[in-house]
């Protein structure tokens, strides 16, 4: 199944190389959890991020379904 | 004193003299510094009702105890007054260098009164104080000005000063410092022009004395080694400066996109900070003595869009770009750069634009009241229309007067999205409920530097909650509402406060920061007793606005956020349920229903109404 992975802020730094602007698609296995997909592209989990599947929070554990949008980032400020 | 110097400079515009005032300890300690002395001082010596650009109004520049100390951030001042814009209170926050400095000279605070007869501007190199003519600066921009002020005074000198904006009292007007920075909202820099005060230079070589001066270097230096221990894992402020916000908040769907009629943009990915870094970025710029460095040295090489200058910032990117429904970014950057350059508030002014904006889409503004077509999505529009803001001509005398009023002269004040009149930053409360509380009960109106639950609520500092719902939203309001007080009257910027000198819990418990303010001033401050001091700056506010007769009726948010769900994205059906969290929020400040602090209340805090 395909999800679309984006991840914002420094973490840009771990979607491959070339990748245009900061989302690329993915395949991944049916039960892919979320945790899966981040180590793939070596997102430190022990870092403070903050994971939105489909714009609401989500866990590390949280099962992925055809379609959905993950977006992970560092926990950080804006103003 | 310590940490205080406990002197105020008193400069009297209209006779022309200044003097100098001590400053009562117990006072000091009660109301924290900055933002804390300014009300006390503006509750005793001004008519709440008053005129806010008559002489009457009194301008204080506050800097806090920890202004211009070790204290990591420890570099802002705030600007208070009655506001032109809104009727209700100002609290403008800045950093850059001026703050530092201005604490250096050996003041904690300069009170500006009356009305001078000729542009003037205030000189203070230490204890020398002058107050010097300023025809020459008149007319001239905030960049201009400062150049001219330094060479006349000291090539160290800082300057605060106003743009041609000010000095026409737009409505929206700032005051600039440093040429880039901004204690930008609330129209303080048409106060400032309506004193005929041009510019404040100072230059000062006080150090700030130190209660415990040994234990406070220690802890700076602790809080400093584990800034730079994250900034070095990466620091999406170093490396995008607030810029890498609208990704974010647009992926949850509260990104204000064409006048806040939806909360997801489509042109997001040209807006966003690794846009801003790869093209325009010279290089990050920190305030002074600040480890993050989230300021931006930016130049647009663009034939339309040249500039240079510094940002833009995630509020100017929000304001002036998704929500005109622009995303050409070096637009945007230029944009920024006007605005600094002539002294308006970025916010305000965007919003105020994209009230004009849908206004004409809906064919209520006419084009020929305009000049030009003002759709959406149009830069040029913008740009010339910030021009024409600050000096007030044509179609741009409307907009000076802020949306609200721009919105009610066409008959529709439902399309100014302010609260209190001022227009309403970067996170649609419809996806941020705490944010709509937020906007509700600030006593300056829709800001989100009043007590920013945004962190929280998007950026899970310093833990994520869920910006859906209501629950204990009141509660968390209150807490945020006190701590942000307590930050700004000390003198601190809220970036790095709110994460290094706060216990890692969402109710805000400032362990490091009481012992800051302990090692700086000696005043044997609790938490409590801290938070405490908060509260009692944040009901003194309120006092003054229930004084200027504002009531619970605007303790409210635009039609948009309580009765239009959001159309689309993550927060796709939600409105902002503000009444039923406004009780329990009245409830747990002490206030009664009417919003009014109860004589319990008041007594708890030593205010007496």
């Amino acid at each position: 199944m395909k999800v679309r992975l984006k991840l914002f802020a420094v973490f840009r730094r771990y979607l491959p190389p070339g990748t245009q602007g900061n989302a690329c698609d993915v395949e991944v296995p049916d039960g892919t959890q979320v945790s899966d997909l981040l180590s793939r592209f070596g997102v430190p989990e022990k870092e403070s991020l903050l994971i939105l599947v489909n714009g609401r929070d989500a866990g590390p554990d949280r099962v992925l379904r055809d379609g959905d949008v993950v977006a992970v980032f560092p926990t950080l400020a804006g103003g | 004193m310590f940490g205080w110097h406990g002197k105020i400079l008193r400069v009297d515009l209209t006779n022309e003299n200044v003097s100098v005032e001590e400053v009562d300890p117990q006072m000091a300690k009660d109301f924290i510094g900055g933002r804390g002395w300014s009300i006390q001082y503006l509750y005793g010596e001004v008519d709440p009702t008053v005129d806010p650009l008559a002489p009457e109004n009194k301008l204080i520049f506050g800097t806090g105890p920890l202004t211009a100390t070790p204290a990591p951030t420890g570099n802002r001042y705030v600007v208070t007054t009655k506001s032109p814009l809104t009727g209700a209170l100002s609290c403008s926050n800045s950093g850059g260098m001026f703050p530092t400095e201005m604490k250096r000279t050996g003041f904690d605070l300069f009170i500006f009164e009356g009305r001078a007869e000729r542009p003037v501007y205030l000189w203070v190199n230490d204890d020398q104080v002058e107050i010097r003519p300023a025809e020459h600066l008149w007319g001239k921009t905030v960049h201009q000005t400062e150049d001219i002020l330094l060479e006349e005074t000291d090539p160290k000198a800082k300057v605060a000063c106003i743009g041609p904006a000010g000095e026409r009292l737009v409505k929206i007007a700032a005051i600039m410092n440093d040429k880039h920075r901004a204690a930008a909202r609330s129209g303080v820099g048409a106060v400032m022009g309506s004193k005929m005060l041009k510019a404040v230079v100072v230059r000062g070589t006080q150090k700030t004395p130190l209660a415990e001066p040994q234990a406070m270097r220690e802890l700076c230096k602790l809080v400093h080694s584990e800034v730079s221990r994250d900034v070095k894992k990466g620091s999406s402020l170093r490396e995008y400066g607030t810029a890498y916000v609208p990704p974010v908040t647009n992926e949850i769907g509260i990104l204000p996109t064409r006048n806040f009629q939806t909360g997801v943009f489509e042109g997001v990915d040209n807006i966003n900070g690794p846009t801003l870094t790869e093209n325009y970025l010279i290089r990050p710029k920190p305030c002074f003595g600040c480890p993050i460095a989230c300021g931006r040295d930016t130049r647009v090489d663009d034939p339309l869009y040249g500039g240079e200058g510094e940002g833009p910032e995630y509020e100017t990117i929000a304001a002036l770009g998704s929500g005109c429904g622009i995303d050409n970014l070096a637009a945007v950057a230029k944009a920024n750069y006007v605005c600094n350059e002539l002294g308006v508030d970025t916010i305000s002014m965007g919003v105020t634009l994209s009230c004009a904006m849908e206004m004409y889409e809906k064919g209520v503004l006419p084009e020929s009241d305009v000049g030009r077509p003002l759709r959406f999505g149009d830069a040029d529009a913008v740009i010339a229309l910030i021009k024409q803001t600050a000096y007030r001509e044509g179609f741009g005398d409307a907009l000076a007067e802020g949306s609200y009023r721009l919105a009610e002269k066409y008959g529709h004040p439902e399309l100014s999205i302010t609260a209190k009149k001022l227009e309403c930053p970067g996170y649609d409360p419809r996806g941020a409920k705490g944010m709509g509380l937020l906007y509700a009960t600030s006593n300056i109106g829709a800001s989100h530097m009043a007590g920013d639950l945004a962190y929280p609520e998007v950026f899970g500092v310093p833990k994520k909650i869920d910006p859906l719902t209501i629950e204990n939203k009141p509660h968390l309001i209150h807490r945020f509402e006190d701590a942000f007080t307590v930050i700004d009257a000390a003198g601190l910027c809220v970036f790095l406060s709110l994460r290094y000198l706060f216990d890692s819990d969402v109710n805000l418990w400032p362990a490091r920061l009481t012992k800051l303010m302990n090692y700086a001033t000696g005043a044997g401050y609790t938490e409590e007793t801290l938070l405490q001091a908060g509260e009692r700056i944040f009901n003194l506010e309120r006092l003054f606005l229930l004084k200027a007769g504002f009531t619970k009726d605007d303790d409210t948010l635009p039609r948009r956020m309580l009765e239009e769900p959001m159309p689309e994205g993550p927060a796709k059906g939600h409105v902002v349920e503000l009444d039923e969290m406004l009780p329990e929020f009245y409830r747990l400040r002490g206030w009664d229903e009417n919003g009014v602090p109860t004589n319990a209340r008041l007594a708890e805090l030593g205010l007496k109404c």
